[in-house]
């Protein structure tokens, strides 16, 4: 479903990426790992189309998106849940929600998505005329990806939803991702919360100063003696 | 005496209604795109003298004047974003600014090559109607009327519509806007074109009621800006309550002193608001 080939990204004269190759198979849950400052933000910038290349390409179903306004890539069914949920303070929650259709192909659907959005996530029907802004912080994580839900994406790409989070809100909320997951979405998560986030995936990438360093399944990851050290702590 | 006051204070709300409708576009523009719009009272001036032109050297009925009058200064918005608020949308603000202060110098002196100093109105005088004792005069009443039905038709823009949420949105968190599917550019040229149709609105009901000369503009971008920084910038509702605080005190002073010392006490009023609240009465204080 998403190919990333060769990508090479940066801020002006800093470069940030450097050649990065990976695929997320459509239904998986792919997690790219790392330490913070290895990129993995600029990473999913980029397949939104928010940052400029220099070079590589991205392709999505085959088509080459590198060089689409991020307005586009949404409209071709990449939806993002950005670091923080960046959730719009001063709307109420249903229009935070109405913004997530926002794409033409999901404006139709609303009333229908809406009805399962508010399934999935009761507590935000709870809330809908109340301004996102009083919300707690896992409840604006939950707002975030039920936004993200809105647009009836192919690929769903998150941004750290562990951060900033008691651990037993961290724990239901990627519960509920592994749901969202099972109903048939493709996940695209950066996380630093390494062993949660590999339980949930497929595959798996290891993020270091730019470069992917390791490729592999999960169970791959979970043997490997390198990310137990570093990352999981066993 | 009762009466009398009872009639300033009419007289106050119908002024604040226009207040209103002048300050509504200020507002909008400085909620979505965060512009400091100094040339919002020259955009009403070059409404009342297109209008001027249209009804007085071209003969036009004022109605089809009117409508000629909002299209134009809504495509004048745009060309203004084009030319001057796109390029220096990521400037500081204080280029914007200085822009801006140019665009009023340009306007004002082509006013004064175009038209010269003269005093220039329609002369269309609206009669001073009597209801029930007391006096009203019917070229505040329509501006009234048209301040809210202005309103309503943009709250509904705002509040019912796709592209006014995300209009809404987008003063909140452009780069968030921009991962919802929404092309920011659209949102910034609507805007623009909103502001540019407001000024002209605010020209047609002005027109009965002020005469245009090239020095009209100033006067009302500080009445707009007071209004506005009072309501809480960028608060649509907060910008519309202080239009009527300002109209009901200006009337009401002005009936018990002189229209001079009105002006003092309201800005004494706004001076003191601001002091206790510097986000204004319906402002929210960023904490950033």
């Amino acid at each position: 479903m998403l190919e990333v080939s060769q990508l090479s990204v940066g801020y002006g004269e800093f470069q940030v990426l450097f050649d990065i190759s990976f695929k997320v198979k459509k239904g998986s849950t792919a997690v790219i790992v790392g330490p913070n400052g290895a990129g993995k933000t600029t990473l999913l910038k980029t397949i939104s189309g928010l940052l400029p290349i220099i070079s590589g390409s991205i392709f999505l179903d085959g088509i080459p998106i590198q060089e689409k306004k991020p307005h586009q890539i949404v409209e071709m069914g990449i939806a993002q849940v950005p670091e923080g949920g960046r959730i719009f303070p001063y709307l109420s929650v249903e229009e935070n929600l109405k913004m997530g259709s926002f794409p033409k192909r999901a404006r139709e659907k609303f009333k229908d998505r809406l009805k399962w959005v508010y399934e999935l996530f009761p507590v935000l029907s709870e809330r809908k005329k109340q301004l996102a802004g009083s919300l707690s912080g896992g409840e604006r994580q939950m707002l975030a990806i039920g936004r993200c839900l809105m647009s009836e994406p192919k690929l769903i790409l998150l941004d750290e939803p562990s951060m900033g989070l008691a651990p037993l809100i961290v724990t239901h909320i990627f519960k509920l991702i592994q749901d969202i997951n099972t109903q048939g979405y493709t996940i695209l998560m950066v996380e630093q919360n390494v062993k949660k986030a590999l339980q949930l995936a497929d595959n798996a990438f290891l993020l270091e100063s730019g470069r992917i360093k390791i490729k592999g399944s999960k169970e791959e990851f979970f043997a490997n003696e390198y990310i137990k050290k570093a990352y999981i702590g066993l | 005496m009762l009466n009398l006051i009872i009639n300033a204070i009419i007289n106050g709300i119908l002024l604040g209604g226009v207040y209103a409708l002048l300050a509504i576009g200020l507002n909008l523009l400085f909620g979505v795109l965060k512009l400091i719009h100094l040339a919002y009272g020259q955009f009403v001036m070059i409404g009342l003298y297109i209008l001027y032109v249209l009804v007085v050297n071209a003969g036009l009925p004022f109605w089809a004047a009117a409508i000629i009058t909002i299209i134009v200064t809504g495509i004048l918005g745009i060309i203004v974003h084009i030319l001057i608020v796109q390029p220096l949308l990521d400037a500081p603000r204080l280029n914007q600014l200085l822009a801006l202060a140019g665009l009023i110098i340009v306007f004002e002196n082509l006013s004064m090559v175009i038209w010269g100093a003269d005093y220039r109105n329609i002369q269309m005088s609206l009669p001073v109607v009597a209801v029930g004792g007391f006096y009203i005069r019917m070229s505040y009443l329509i501006a009234f009327i048209g301040g809210l039905i202005t309103l309503g038709l943009l709250y509904l823009f705002l509040y019912k519509t796709y592209l006014g949420l995300s209009i809404r949105a987008i003063s909140q968190d452009l780069e968030g806007v921009e991962l919802m599917g929404v092309n920011p550019k659209v949102n910034f040229y609507v805007t623009m074109a909103a502001g540019g149709i407001l000024t002209g609105i605010v020209a047609v009901f002005f027109a009965p009621i002020y005469a245009v000369h090239p020095h009209f503009g100033s006067s009302f971008t500080i009445l707009a800006f007071i209004i506005v920084v009072l309501g809480g910038m960028g608060n649509l509702l907060g910008g519309f309550i202080s239009a009527f605080i300002m109209g009901v005190v200006t009337s009401v002073a002005a009936f018990l002193t002189t229209s001079e010392i009105a002006d003092i006490i309201a800005m004494l009023i706004f001076i003191g608001v601001m002091l206790v609240r510097p986000q204004g009465i319906m402002g929210i204080r960023e904490a950033r």
